[in-house]
């Protein structure tokens, strides 16, 4: 591998990580429709599992200042309706919505693999829990991006990679990009993201002489909890 | 800092093959003129978002960080040099920063606005702070919070224990090594640890 981007990374989850994951995980295999895995066998899916999670999920993938600017206090109808079950609050219902939607189509099983092996993800472990020796084999060209405002992979993770690469001398460029989107960020159209990335791209292109697209492989890693649950 | 000259003359410090860390390194010209021409590699450290774009454009190695927070990204002793060219000036514990850059390179080259040349002298002199080519700003509204002389910083890095090898003022693209507390617009270092 000659080029690897990591995006709003870390060099394995922190214990706040692996709880968010667990409580997410819960919520699904105590879901009376889990059937211990085998749902498809019963005909059902664990829906009511999959939302809380999904609802879960997306509270850490934003900012509170950017839930705060969308929803604010915000209410659906206005008027309070001195409901405990309703939505009354706006952010609820983009939560629900998120949820309802997620339920559909993520498969419950897959979802408690994706956050084990995120979990287990913890290259430093063989060597002592060293990231510096974990990279010290790399022999690609790395550019490491963060976001100020991600708290569920934050800058100060991104920079531990940071510091295991320029340790063992590599390649490397680092951008910390100021967004006040949270996690999130790494989806969305932001000028000066989307400028590092295109800059980084257009050098690769450059070094293999090719005019438009790199025919070159790049692996770009989010091995965080939006980018391995977020394929659709 | 970002003429060809002076980036010629400052190149000229780095022993061929260095391992460099250029922290406020701007646009990363000086990076990418070390490495094209005296074969060197490193990083650059630099907070300007425009700037860090710039150095992945030329394909420099950059890493964002504001240098107020210190060199916790490198260990004791992981470069040959240390470059801090028009950066001394703006960071708020000057001194710190210093002894970071002994601590995490064999030679530090700094280089900084001189206070004492003697346009500024005069300004002075007649009651008004200088605003100049290489002091653009005004005394309100200037990222230069830390303005000291040629004749200070010796001062400065005894106190911190560095040994200057090479000390010169720069002005217009040349070399100054007669007075350059009063006739270079901008002083040069090039230490090592004692």
């Amino acid at each position: 591998m000659r080029h690897c981007i990591a995006v709003a990374c870390a060099p394995n989850l922190s214990a706040q990580n692996i709880a968010f994951n667990e409580v997410a995980r819960r919520a699904i295999i105590t879901d009376p429709d889990f059937h211990g895995g085998d749902y498809y066998a019963h005909g059902v899916v664990p829906k009511r599992g999959l939302r809380v999670a999904r609802m879960l999920g997306h509270i850490t993938y934003l900012s509170d200042d950017v839930m705060d600017e969308k929803f604010g206090r915000g209410m659906r109808n206005g008027e309070r309706v001195y409901s405990t079950q309703e939505v009354e609050f706006q952010i609820e219902g983009y939560l629900r919505h998120q949820g309802d939607k997620f339920s559909e189509y993520f498969d419950a099983n897959t979802y408690l693999l994706i956050t084990r092996a995120l979990d287990y993800f913890d290259p430093a472990r063989e060597h002592g829990g060293d990231l510096t020796r974990a990279f010290a084999a790399a022999i690609a060209r790395f550019l490491v991006v963060s976001f100020t405002t991600d708290w569920r992979f934050s800058p100060l993770r991104s920079r531990e990679i940071v510091k295991a690469l320029v340790d063992n001398g590599l390649d490397v460029s680092y951008a910390e990009i100021e967004a006040p989107h949270g996690h999130d960020a790494f989806l969305l159209d932001d000028a000066r993201y989307h400028g590092v990335l295109r800059a980084y791209f257009e050098r690769i292109a450059h070094e293999v002489g090719a005019s438009a697209g790199p025919a070159v492989p790049v692996h770009i890693t989010a091995p965080t909890q939006a980018g391995a649950l977020r394929s659709t | 800092m970002s003429e060809r000259s002076d980036l010629a003359i400052i190149a000229r410090l780095v022993p061929p093959g260095s391992r460099v860390l250029d922290l406020g390194c701007g646009d990363g010209a000086l990076l990418a003129l070390l490495r094209d021409q005296r074969s060197c590699s490193g990083y650059g450290v630099e907070l300007d978002d425009t700037k860090v774009l710039a150095c992945i454009k030329r394909g420099v190695n950059v890493l964002q960080r504001n240098l107020d927070e210190g060199l916790s990204l490198f260990d004791d002793a992981s470069f040959d040099v240390v470059l801090q060219l028009d950066t001394l000036q703006n960071l708020r514990n000057t001194e710190a920063m210093l002894r970071e850059t002994a601590r995490v390179g064999r030679i530090g080259v700094v280089s900084f606005p001189n206070f004492a040349h003697w346009p500024n002298r005069l300004s002075v002199l007649r009651g008004r702070m200088p605003v100049t080519k290489v002091l653009p700003y005004q005394w309100y509204d200037t990222p230069n919070i830390r303005v000291g002389t040629f004749a200070d910083f010796e001062v400065l890095a005894h106190k911190v224990g560095l040994r200057i090898d090479e000390a010169f003022g720069l002005h217009e693209g040349k070399v100054v090594r007669r007075w350059p507390n009063l006739l270079a617009s901008t002083a040069v270092f090039r230490f090592e640890r004692s």
